[in-house]
Protein backbone atom coordinates (compact mmCIF):
# COMPACT_ATOMS: atom_id res chain seq x y z
CA UNK A 1 0.00 0.00 0.00
CA UNK A 2 1.44 3.39 -0.88
CA UNK A 3 1.24 6.01 1.86
CA UNK A 4 0.75 8.88 -0.56
CA UNK A 5 -0.98 9.62 -3.84
CA UNK A 6 -0.72 12.34 -6.45
CA UNK A 7 -3.60 14.77 -6.77
CA UNK A 8 -3.92 17.59 -9.26
CA UNK A 9 -5.56 20.94 -8.58
CA UNK A 10 -6.68 23.08 -11.49
CA UNK A 11 -7.04 26.75 -10.57
CA UNK A 12 -9.80 28.74 -12.22
CA UNK A 13 -7.19 30.33 -14.55
CA UNK A 14 -6.16 26.87 -15.74
CA UNK A 15 -2.94 26.59 -13.72
CA UNK A 16 -2.23 23.04 -12.65
CA UNK A 17 -0.53 22.03 -9.42
CA UNK A 18 0.44 18.42 -8.81
CA UNK A 19 0.46 17.58 -5.14
CA UNK A 20 1.74 14.63 -3.17
CA UNK A 21 -1.02 13.92 -0.67
CA UNK A 22 -0.62 11.63 2.31
CA UNK A 23 -3.29 9.01 2.77
CA UNK A 24 -5.48 9.96 5.70
CA UNK A 25 -4.99 13.71 5.51
CA UNK A 26 -7.71 15.89 4.03
CA UNK A 27 -7.63 17.00 0.43
CA UNK A 28 -7.81 20.56 1.79
CA UNK A 29 -4.70 20.09 3.90
CA UNK A 30 -2.80 18.53 1.02
CA UNK A 31 -3.68 21.52 -1.17
CA UNK A 32 -2.83 24.14 1.45
CA UNK A 33 0.51 22.56 2.30
CA UNK A 34 1.41 22.52 -1.39
CA UNK A 35 0.60 26.25 -1.56
CA UNK A 36 -2.43 25.85 -3.78
CA UNK A 37 -3.86 29.34 -3.46
CA UNK A 38 -7.40 28.73 -4.72
CA UNK A 39 -8.43 27.26 -1.36
CA UNK A 40 -8.82 29.44 1.74
CA UNK A 41 -9.85 26.95 4.46
CA UNK A 42 -10.53 29.75 6.89
CA UNK A 43 -11.82 27.50 9.68
CA UNK A 44 -8.95 25.05 9.50
CA UNK A 45 -11.05 22.10 8.46
CA UNK A 46 -13.87 22.13 11.00
CA UNK A 47 -16.74 22.35 8.52
CA UNK A 48 -17.63 25.88 9.51
CA UNK A 49 -16.67 28.28 6.75
CA UNK A 50 -17.25 26.74 3.31
CA UNK A 51 -14.05 28.30 1.91
CA UNK A 52 -12.37 25.09 0.77
CA UNK A 53 -14.90 24.47 -2.01
CA UNK A 54 -13.73 22.22 -4.87
CA UNK A 55 -15.34 20.64 -7.88
CA UNK A 56 -14.56 17.02 -7.27
CA UNK A 57 -14.25 14.18 -9.75
CA UNK A 58 -17.44 12.17 -10.26
CA UNK A 59 -15.73 9.13 -8.76
CA UNK A 60 -16.21 10.50 -5.24
CA UNK A 61 -19.37 9.93 -3.24
CA UNK A 62 -21.53 12.88 -2.27
CA UNK A 63 -21.40 15.12 0.77
CA UNK A 64 -22.81 14.36 4.22
CA UNK A 65 -25.80 16.35 5.54
CA UNK A 66 -23.84 19.07 7.31
CA UNK A 67 -21.47 19.50 4.38
CA UNK A 68 -24.43 19.55 2.00
CA UNK A 69 -25.95 22.43 3.98
CA UNK A 70 -22.69 24.36 4.10
CA UNK A 71 -22.32 23.99 0.33
CA UNK A 72 -25.49 26.05 -0.01
CA UNK A 73 -23.51 29.21 0.62
CA UNK A 74 -20.29 28.86 -1.29
CA UNK A 75 -18.93 32.03 -2.88
CA UNK A 76 -18.88 30.40 -6.31
CA UNK A 77 -21.62 28.49 -8.06
CA UNK A 78 -22.51 25.16 -6.51
CA UNK A 79 -22.46 22.25 -8.90
CA UNK A 80 -23.46 18.62 -8.67
CA UNK A 81 -19.83 17.73 -7.96
CA UNK A 82 -19.22 20.47 -5.34
CA UNK A 83 -17.51 19.33 -2.17
CA UNK A 84 -15.73 20.88 0.77
CA UNK A 85 -12.20 19.58 0.51
CA UNK A 86 -11.73 19.48 4.29
CA UNK A 87 -14.25 16.65 4.35
CA UNK A 88 -12.50 14.59 1.67
CA UNK A 89 -9.99 12.18 3.15
CA UNK A 90 -7.15 11.23 0.84
CA UNK A 91 -7.35 7.53 -0.05
CA UNK A 92 -5.37 5.20 -2.29
CA UNK A 93 -8.16 5.16 -4.89
CA UNK A 94 -7.78 8.90 -5.36
CA UNK A 95 -4.40 8.61 -7.06
CA UNK A 96 -4.33 10.68 -10.22
CA UNK A 97 -7.60 12.55 -9.63
CA UNK A 98 -7.98 16.19 -10.62
CA UNK A 99 -9.91 18.73 -8.53
CA UNK A 100 -11.10 21.94 -10.11
CA UNK A 101 -11.06 25.07 -8.01
CA UNK A 102 -13.77 27.73 -8.14
CA UNK A 103 -12.83 31.32 -8.95
CA UNK A 104 -13.77 32.55 -5.48
CA UNK A 105 -14.00 31.15 -1.98
CA UNK B 1 10.54 52.02 -4.83
CA UNK B 2 7.35 52.18 -2.80
CA UNK B 3 7.76 52.09 0.95
CA UNK B 4 6.98 48.69 2.42
CA UNK B 5 3.79 47.60 4.07
CA UNK B 6 4.69 46.45 7.57
CA UNK B 7 2.26 44.11 9.34
CA UNK B 8 2.66 43.58 13.07
CA UNK B 9 1.21 40.20 14.02
CA UNK B 10 1.14 37.07 11.89
CA UNK B 11 -1.99 35.23 12.85
CA UNK B 12 -5.28 34.96 10.93
CA UNK B 13 -5.54 38.69 10.23
CA UNK B 14 -1.93 39.46 9.37
CA UNK B 15 -1.39 36.43 7.16
CA UNK B 16 -4.70 36.91 5.34
CA UNK B 17 -3.77 40.51 4.65
CA UNK B 18 -0.43 39.53 3.15
CA UNK B 19 -2.11 36.87 1.07
CA UNK B 20 -4.95 39.10 -0.12
CA UNK B 21 -2.56 41.90 -1.04
CA UNK B 22 -0.58 39.52 -3.24
CA UNK B 23 -3.71 37.97 -4.75
CA UNK B 24 -4.95 41.47 -5.60
CA UNK B 25 -1.71 42.17 -7.42
CA UNK B 26 -0.01 44.40 -4.86
CA UNK B 27 3.75 44.30 -5.46
CA UNK B 28 4.85 46.54 -2.61
CA UNK B 29 7.38 44.87 -0.26
CA UNK B 30 5.58 43.26 2.69
CA UNK B 31 7.18 42.61 6.07
CA UNK B 32 5.22 40.45 8.45
CA UNK B 33 6.37 40.29 12.07
CA UNK B 34 5.51 37.43 14.42
CA UNK B 35 6.32 37.11 18.13
CA UNK B 36 6.23 33.36 17.81
CA UNK B 37 8.93 31.07 16.40
CA UNK B 38 6.45 28.96 14.41
CA UNK B 39 4.94 29.28 10.98
CA UNK B 40 1.60 31.10 11.48
CA UNK B 41 -1.08 28.57 12.36
CA UNK B 42 -4.80 27.96 12.78
CA UNK B 43 -5.90 28.89 16.30
CA UNK B 44 -9.49 27.61 16.60
CA UNK B 45 -8.51 23.91 16.59
CA UNK B 46 -6.25 24.52 19.61
CA UNK B 47 -9.28 24.33 21.91
CA UNK B 48 -10.98 21.60 19.89
CA UNK B 49 -9.55 18.83 17.67
CA UNK B 50 -5.97 19.50 18.75
CA UNK B 51 -6.82 18.62 22.35
CA UNK B 52 -8.80 15.48 21.61
CA UNK B 53 -6.40 13.71 19.29
CA UNK B 54 -2.87 13.31 20.67
CA UNK B 55 -1.68 12.70 17.10
CA UNK B 56 -3.15 15.96 15.83
CA UNK B 57 -0.64 18.49 14.63
CA UNK B 58 -0.91 22.24 14.55
CA UNK B 59 -1.98 23.25 11.07
CA UNK B 60 -0.08 26.05 9.37
CA UNK B 61 -2.20 28.77 7.79
CA UNK B 62 0.08 28.69 4.78
CA UNK B 63 3.22 26.66 4.06
CA UNK B 64 6.72 28.10 4.16
CA UNK B 65 6.70 28.14 0.36
CA UNK B 66 3.84 30.66 0.36
CA UNK B 67 5.96 33.28 2.09
CA UNK B 68 8.88 32.62 -0.26
CA UNK B 69 6.99 32.56 -3.54
CA UNK B 70 4.82 35.53 -2.54
CA UNK B 71 7.83 37.58 -1.41
CA UNK B 72 6.34 38.11 2.01
CA UNK B 73 9.22 38.72 4.41
CA UNK B 74 8.01 36.77 7.44
CA UNK B 75 10.13 37.56 10.48
CA UNK B 76 9.46 34.98 13.14
CA UNK B 77 10.25 35.37 16.84
CA UNK B 78 10.67 39.07 16.17
CA UNK B 79 8.63 41.33 18.39
CA UNK B 80 7.96 44.86 17.26
CA UNK B 81 8.77 47.02 20.27
CA UNK B 82 8.22 50.58 19.08
CA UNK B 83 6.67 52.71 16.36
CA UNK B 84 8.14 56.06 15.32
CA UNK B 85 5.25 57.67 13.46
CA UNK B 86 7.18 60.78 12.45
CA UNK B 87 10.01 58.78 10.88
CA UNK B 88 7.59 56.04 9.73
CA UNK B 89 9.67 53.25 11.17
CA UNK B 90 9.21 50.36 13.55
CA UNK B 91 11.81 48.83 15.82
CA UNK B 92 11.95 45.04 15.93
CA UNK B 93 14.66 42.74 17.20
CA UNK B 94 16.99 45.72 17.61
CA UNK B 95 16.65 46.75 13.97
CA UNK B 96 14.72 49.62 12.41
CA UNK B 97 12.38 49.08 9.47
CA UNK B 98 10.76 51.72 7.26
CA UNK B 99 7.11 51.60 6.40
CA UNK B 100 4.83 53.43 4.05
CA UNK B 101 1.80 51.78 5.58
CA UNK B 102 1.74 50.14 8.98
CA UNK B 103 -0.89 47.57 9.94
CA UNK B 104 -1.41 46.51 13.53
CA UNK B 105 -2.76 42.96 13.81
CA UNK B 106 -1.57 42.45 17.34
CA UNK B 107 -4.48 40.36 18.62
CA UNK B 108 -5.46 39.95 22.23
CA UNK B 109 -4.28 38.16 25.35
CA UNK B 110 -6.32 36.28 27.94
CA UNK B 111 -7.41 38.17 31.02
CA UNK B 112 -5.42 36.68 33.85
CA UNK B 113 -5.96 35.98 37.51
CA UNK B 114 -3.43 37.31 40.00
CA UNK B 115 -2.09 33.89 40.94
CA UNK B 116 0.98 32.67 39.05
CA UNK B 117 0.97 28.88 38.95
CA UNK B 118 1.79 26.24 36.38
CA UNK B 119 -1.51 24.61 37.34
CA UNK B 120 -3.50 27.68 36.35
CA UNK B 121 -3.82 27.66 32.56
CA UNK B 122 -4.93 30.01 29.81
CA UNK B 123 -5.47 29.33 26.15
CA UNK B 124 -4.39 31.64 23.40
CA UNK B 125 -1.42 30.28 21.53
CA UNK B 126 0.28 27.07 20.61
CA UNK B 127 2.43 26.94 23.74
CA UNK B 128 -0.70 27.30 25.89
CA UNK B 129 -2.41 24.55 23.92
CA UNK B 130 0.53 22.19 24.37
CA UNK B 131 0.48 22.83 28.12
CA UNK B 132 -3.22 22.06 28.32
CA UNK B 133 -2.78 18.96 26.20
CA UNK B 134 -0.19 17.63 28.64
CA UNK B 135 -2.30 18.41 31.71
CA UNK B 136 -5.39 16.79 30.19
CA UNK B 137 -3.49 13.51 30.06
CA UNK B 138 -2.29 13.57 33.67
CA UNK B 139 -4.86 15.52 35.67
CA UNK B 140 -7.98 13.94 37.13
CA UNK B 141 -9.90 17.02 38.23
CA UNK B 142 -10.25 20.27 36.34
CA UNK B 143 -11.97 23.49 37.28
CA UNK B 144 -12.86 25.81 34.44
CA UNK B 145 -13.30 29.42 35.45
CA UNK B 146 -15.52 31.13 32.88
CA UNK B 147 -18.43 29.62 30.94
CA UNK B 148 -17.61 31.19 27.58
CA UNK B 149 -16.49 29.54 24.35
CA UNK B 150 -12.92 28.70 25.36
CA UNK B 151 -13.84 27.42 28.79
CA UNK B 152 -16.70 25.28 27.53
CA UNK B 153 -14.72 23.83 24.64
CA UNK B 154 -11.96 22.75 26.99
CA UNK B 155 -14.49 21.49 29.54
CA UNK B 156 -16.12 19.34 26.88
CA UNK B 157 -12.80 17.81 25.89
CA UNK B 158 -11.70 17.27 29.47
CA UNK B 159 -14.98 15.49 30.21
CA UNK B 160 -14.57 13.37 27.10
CA UNK B 161 -11.08 12.39 28.27
CA UNK B 162 -12.49 11.27 31.59
CA UNK B 163 -11.58 14.16 33.87
CA UNK B 164 -13.92 15.31 36.59
CA UNK B 165 -14.82 18.85 35.49
CA UNK B 166 -16.55 21.79 37.14
CA UNK B 167 -17.33 25.01 35.29
CA UNK B 168 -17.68 28.18 37.33
CA UNK B 169 -19.49 31.10 35.75
CA UNK B 170 -20.18 34.43 37.44
CA UNK B 171 -23.20 35.23 35.27
CA UNK B 172 -26.54 33.52 35.90
CA UNK B 173 -26.08 31.37 32.78
CA UNK B 174 -23.39 30.04 30.44
CA UNK B 175 -22.45 32.04 27.32
CA UNK B 176 -24.35 34.95 28.85
CA UNK B 177 -22.65 37.64 26.78
CA UNK B 178 -22.84 35.87 23.45
CA UNK B 179 -25.92 33.66 23.25
CA UNK B 180 -29.64 33.74 24.03
CA UNK B 181 -30.96 31.88 27.10
CA UNK B 182 -32.38 29.02 25.01
CA UNK B 183 -28.93 28.18 23.71
CA UNK B 184 -27.32 28.61 27.13
CA UNK B 185 -29.82 26.16 28.61
CA UNK B 186 -29.17 23.58 25.90
CA UNK B 187 -25.41 23.86 26.25
CA UNK B 188 -25.64 23.56 30.04
CA UNK B 189 -27.81 20.48 29.62
CA UNK B 190 -25.27 18.82 27.31
CA UNK B 191 -22.42 19.52 29.71
CA UNK B 192 -24.37 18.17 32.67
CA UNK B 193 -25.26 15.05 30.67
CA UNK B 194 -21.53 14.53 30.16
CA UNK B 195 -20.99 14.74 33.90
CA UNK B 196 -19.65 18.30 34.03
CA UNK B 197 -20.61 20.26 37.13
CA UNK B 198 -22.00 23.69 36.25
CA UNK B 199 -22.05 26.46 38.84
CA UNK B 200 -23.55 29.62 37.46
CA UNK B 201 -23.95 32.85 39.39
CA UNK B 202 -20.79 31.88 41.22
CA UNK B 203 -18.10 34.50 41.67
CA UNK B 204 -14.51 33.52 42.40
CA UNK B 205 -13.19 35.06 45.60
CA UNK B 206 -9.75 33.48 45.70
CA UNK B 207 -7.52 31.02 43.90
CA UNK B 208 -4.61 29.44 45.75
CA UNK B 209 -2.22 26.56 45.20
CA UNK B 210 -0.91 24.16 47.80
CA UNK B 211 -0.17 20.48 48.17
CA UNK B 212 -0.11 19.85 44.42
CA UNK B 213 -3.61 21.15 43.82
CA UNK B 214 -5.40 24.41 43.22
CA UNK B 215 -8.13 25.65 45.54
CA UNK B 216 -10.84 27.89 44.16
CA UNK B 217 -12.91 29.69 46.76
CA UNK B 218 -16.26 31.03 45.60
CA UNK B 219 -17.90 34.19 46.86
CA UNK B 220 -20.44 32.07 48.77
CA UNK B 221 -17.58 30.57 50.77
CA UNK B 222 -17.45 27.17 49.06
CA UNK B 223 -13.98 25.91 48.24
CA UNK B 224 -13.39 23.53 45.34
CA UNK B 225 -10.11 21.81 44.56
CA UNK B 226 -8.64 20.47 41.34
CA UNK B 227 -5.36 19.34 39.85
CA UNK B 228 -5.56 22.04 37.24
CA UNK B 229 -7.59 25.19 36.52
CA UNK B 230 -8.36 26.57 33.08
CA UNK B 231 -9.21 30.25 33.06
CA UNK B 232 -11.36 31.58 30.21
CA UNK B 233 -12.64 34.93 31.42
CA UNK B 234 -12.25 36.99 28.31
CA UNK B 235 -9.38 38.79 26.69
CA UNK B 236 -7.68 42.14 26.51
CA UNK B 237 -6.66 43.69 23.19
CA UNK B 238 -2.95 44.22 22.62
CA UNK B 239 -2.95 47.99 22.41
CA UNK B 240 0.36 48.77 24.14
CA UNK B 241 2.35 49.37 20.97
CA UNK B 242 -0.33 51.69 19.55
CA UNK B 243 -0.83 53.57 22.81
CA UNK B 244 2.91 54.11 23.29
CA UNK B 245 2.98 55.66 19.82
CA UNK B 246 0.08 57.97 20.63
CA UNK B 247 -2.43 56.16 18.42
CA UNK B 248 -6.02 56.35 19.68
CA UNK B 249 -6.62 53.17 21.69
CA UNK B 250 -7.87 52.02 25.05
CA UNK B 251 -9.24 49.04 26.95
CA UNK B 252 -11.81 48.57 24.19
CA UNK B 253 -9.14 48.19 21.52
CA UNK B 254 -7.31 50.20 18.88
CA UNK B 255 -9.88 52.60 17.50
CA UNK B 256 -10.39 52.48 13.73
CA UNK B 257 -12.84 54.01 11.27
CA UNK B 258 -14.99 52.20 8.70
CA UNK B 259 -11.89 51.73 6.53
CA UNK B 260 -9.98 50.24 9.46
CA UNK B 261 -7.74 53.28 9.66
CA UNK B 262 -6.43 54.39 13.05
CA UNK B 263 -6.04 57.98 14.23
CA UNK B 264 -2.80 58.05 12.16
CA UNK B 265 -3.66 58.00 8.44
CA UNK B 266 -0.64 55.79 7.69
CA UNK B 267 -1.57 53.21 10.29
CA UNK B 268 -4.38 50.66 10.08
CA UNK B 269 -5.48 47.95 12.49
CA UNK B 270 -7.37 44.67 11.96
CA UNK B 271 -8.57 41.63 13.87
CA UNK B 272 -9.03 40.93 17.57
CA UNK B 273 -7.24 44.12 18.63
CA UNK B 274 -9.56 46.67 17.02
CA UNK B 275 -12.64 48.56 18.04
CA UNK B 276 -14.48 49.29 14.80
CA UNK B 277 -17.80 50.85 13.79
CA UNK B 278 -19.99 47.81 13.27
CA UNK B 279 -22.66 48.13 10.57
CA UNK B 280 -24.78 45.35 12.06
CA UNK B 281 -24.97 46.64 15.63
CA UNK B 282 -24.65 50.33 14.85
CA UNK B 283 -22.00 50.77 17.52
CA UNK B 284 -18.30 50.27 18.09
CA UNK B 285 -17.47 46.60 18.55
CA UNK B 286 -14.42 44.52 19.23
CA UNK B 287 -14.94 41.00 17.91
CA UNK B 288 -12.67 38.05 18.40
CA UNK B 289 -13.10 35.60 15.61
CA UNK B 290 -11.43 34.14 12.58
CA UNK B 291 -14.19 35.59 10.41
CA UNK B 292 -13.60 39.09 11.71
CA UNK B 293 -9.83 38.78 11.30
CA UNK B 294 -9.96 37.37 7.78
CA UNK B 295 -12.72 39.62 6.48
CA UNK B 296 -11.13 42.76 7.88
CA UNK B 297 -7.87 41.69 6.25
CA UNK B 298 -9.60 41.28 2.88
CA UNK B 299 -11.36 44.59 3.24
CA UNK B 300 -8.13 46.36 4.12
CA UNK B 301 -6.29 44.74 1.21
CA UNK B 302 -8.85 46.32 -1.12
CA UNK B 303 -8.34 49.71 0.52
CA UNK B 304 -4.56 49.46 0.29
CA UNK B 305 -4.57 48.64 -3.42
CA UNK B 306 -6.72 51.68 -4.09
CA UNK B 307 -10.25 50.25 -4.11
CA UNK B 308 -11.42 51.36 -0.67
CA UNK B 309 -14.73 50.11 0.64
CA UNK B 310 -15.99 50.33 4.21
CA UNK B 311 -15.88 47.17 6.27
CA UNK B 312 -19.37 45.68 6.42
CA UNK B 313 -18.92 41.91 6.60
CA UNK B 314 -21.45 39.97 8.63
CA UNK B 315 -19.99 38.61 11.87
CA UNK B 316 -20.21 34.86 12.35
CA UNK B 317 -18.76 32.49 14.88
CA UNK B 318 -18.68 28.80 15.64
CA UNK B 319 -17.94 26.49 18.52
CA UNK B 320 -17.77 22.70 18.67
CA UNK B 321 -18.64 20.94 21.93
CA UNK B 322 -19.45 17.23 22.19
CA UNK B 323 -21.72 16.45 19.24
CA UNK B 324 -22.88 20.04 18.99
CA UNK B 325 -21.75 22.20 16.12
CA UNK B 326 -22.92 25.62 17.17
CA UNK B 327 -22.89 28.30 14.48
CA UNK B 328 -23.83 31.90 15.10
CA UNK B 329 -24.43 34.69 12.63
CA UNK B 330 -25.07 38.38 13.16
CA UNK B 331 -25.37 40.37 16.37
CA UNK B 332 -28.67 40.79 18.21
CA UNK B 333 -30.14 44.27 18.23
CA UNK B 334 -31.69 46.02 21.18
CA UNK B 335 -35.27 44.98 21.88
CA UNK B 336 -34.94 41.76 19.96
CA UNK B 337 -37.54 39.05 20.04
CA UNK B 338 -36.42 35.46 19.82
CA UNK B 339 -38.07 32.61 17.98
CA UNK B 340 -37.24 28.97 18.53
CA UNK B 341 -36.95 26.99 15.31
CA UNK B 342 -37.00 23.24 15.92
CA UNK B 343 -36.71 21.55 19.29
CA UNK B 344 -33.59 21.44 21.46
CA UNK B 345 -34.53 17.89 22.53
CA UNK B 346 -33.98 16.74 18.95
CA UNK B 347 -30.40 17.99 19.14
CA UNK B 348 -30.85 20.25 16.10
CA UNK B 349 -32.47 23.66 16.33
CA UNK B 350 -31.94 27.37 15.86
CA UNK B 351 -32.73 30.42 17.93
CA UNK B 352 -33.60 33.33 15.66
CA UNK B 353 -33.31 36.85 16.99
CA UNK B 354 -35.50 39.42 15.22
CA UNK B 355 -35.84 43.13 15.45
CA UNK B 356 -39.30 43.74 14.05
CA UNK B 357 -39.48 41.62 10.91
CA UNK B 358 -35.77 41.60 10.27
CA UNK B 359 -33.53 38.75 11.32
CA UNK B 360 -30.59 40.16 13.27
CA UNK B 361 -28.90 37.07 14.62
CA UNK B 362 -29.23 33.31 14.42
CA UNK B 363 -27.81 30.65 16.72
CA UNK B 364 -27.87 27.19 15.22
CA UNK B 365 -27.07 23.85 16.81
CA UNK B 366 -26.42 21.10 14.28
CA UNK B 367 -28.49 23.10 11.81
CA UNK B 368 -25.99 24.28 9.22
CA UNK B 369 -28.67 24.96 6.62
CA UNK B 370 -30.33 27.44 8.98
CA UNK B 371 -27.00 29.07 9.67
CA UNK B 372 -26.07 29.49 6.04
CA UNK B 373 -29.52 30.85 5.16
CA UNK B 374 -29.42 33.17 8.16
CA UNK B 375 -26.14 34.66 7.00
CA UNK B 376 -27.81 35.68 3.74
CA UNK B 377 -31.06 36.82 5.35
CA UNK B 378 -29.24 39.03 7.85
CA UNK B 379 -26.72 40.42 5.38
CA UNK B 380 -29.48 41.11 2.86
CA UNK B 381 -31.66 42.78 5.47
CA UNK B 382 -34.52 40.61 4.26
CA UNK B 383 -37.89 41.20 5.93
CA UNK B 384 -40.11 38.27 6.76
CA UNK B 385 -42.62 37.22 9.36
CA UNK B 386 -40.76 35.94 12.43
CA UNK B 387 -43.54 33.41 13.03
CA UNK B 388 -42.77 31.86 9.63
CA UNK B 389 -39.25 31.25 10.92
CA UNK B 390 -40.69 28.75 13.40
CA UNK B 391 -41.89 26.41 10.68
CA UNK B 392 -39.16 23.83 10.13
CA UNK B 393 -41.12 22.47 7.16
CA UNK B 394 -40.13 25.63 5.32
CA UNK B 395 -36.38 25.89 4.71
CA UNK B 396 -35.11 29.18 6.07
CA UNK B 397 -33.53 29.98 2.71
CA UNK B 398 -37.04 30.03 1.17
CA UNK B 399 -37.56 33.43 2.81
CA UNK B 400 -34.74 34.82 0.70
CA UNK B 401 -36.92 34.50 -2.37
CA UNK B 402 -40.34 35.32 -1.01
CA UNK B 403 -39.42 38.61 0.58
CA UNK B 404 -38.02 41.83 -0.73
CA UNK B 405 -35.17 43.58 1.00
CA UNK B 406 -35.96 47.08 2.15
CA UNK B 407 -34.44 49.68 -0.14
CA UNK B 408 -31.07 50.79 1.17
CA UNK B 409 -32.23 54.41 1.24
CA UNK B 410 -35.04 53.53 3.63
CA UNK B 411 -32.64 51.71 5.91
CA UNK B 412 -30.28 54.65 6.02
CA UNK B 413 -33.16 56.93 6.97
CA UNK B 414 -34.19 54.80 9.93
Amino acid sequence: MPDAVTLTFRESNGDLTHVTAKIGQSVMEAAIMANVTGIEAECGGSLSCATCHVYAPDALVGPGDMEDAMLDDTASERRECSRLSCQLVVAAEMDGLTFDLPDAQ
Amino acid sequence: MTDPIVIVGASHAGVQLAQSLRTEGCDVPIRLFSDEPFLPYHRPPLSKAYQIDPEARVMALRPESFFETSSVDLRRATRVTAIDRAARTVTAGGETFDYGTLVLATGAVPRRLEIESDRVLYLRDRADADGIRAHLRTAQRMIVIGGGFIGLEVAAIAAKLGLSVTVIEAQPRLLARVAPPELSAHVAHQHKAAGVGIRTGAGVADVTESGGEVQVTLTDGTTLAADVVLVGIGSLPNTGLAEAAGIDAGPQGIVVDAHLRTSDPNVYAIGDCVSFPCVQSGQMERLESVQNAADQARSLAATLIGAPAPYTALPWFWTDQYDMKIQMAGLPGAGSTTILRGTPDSGAFSVLSFEGDRLRAAYSVNAAADHMAARKLIAGNVRFDPEAGRDTEIALKTHLNTNTPMPAATRAAE
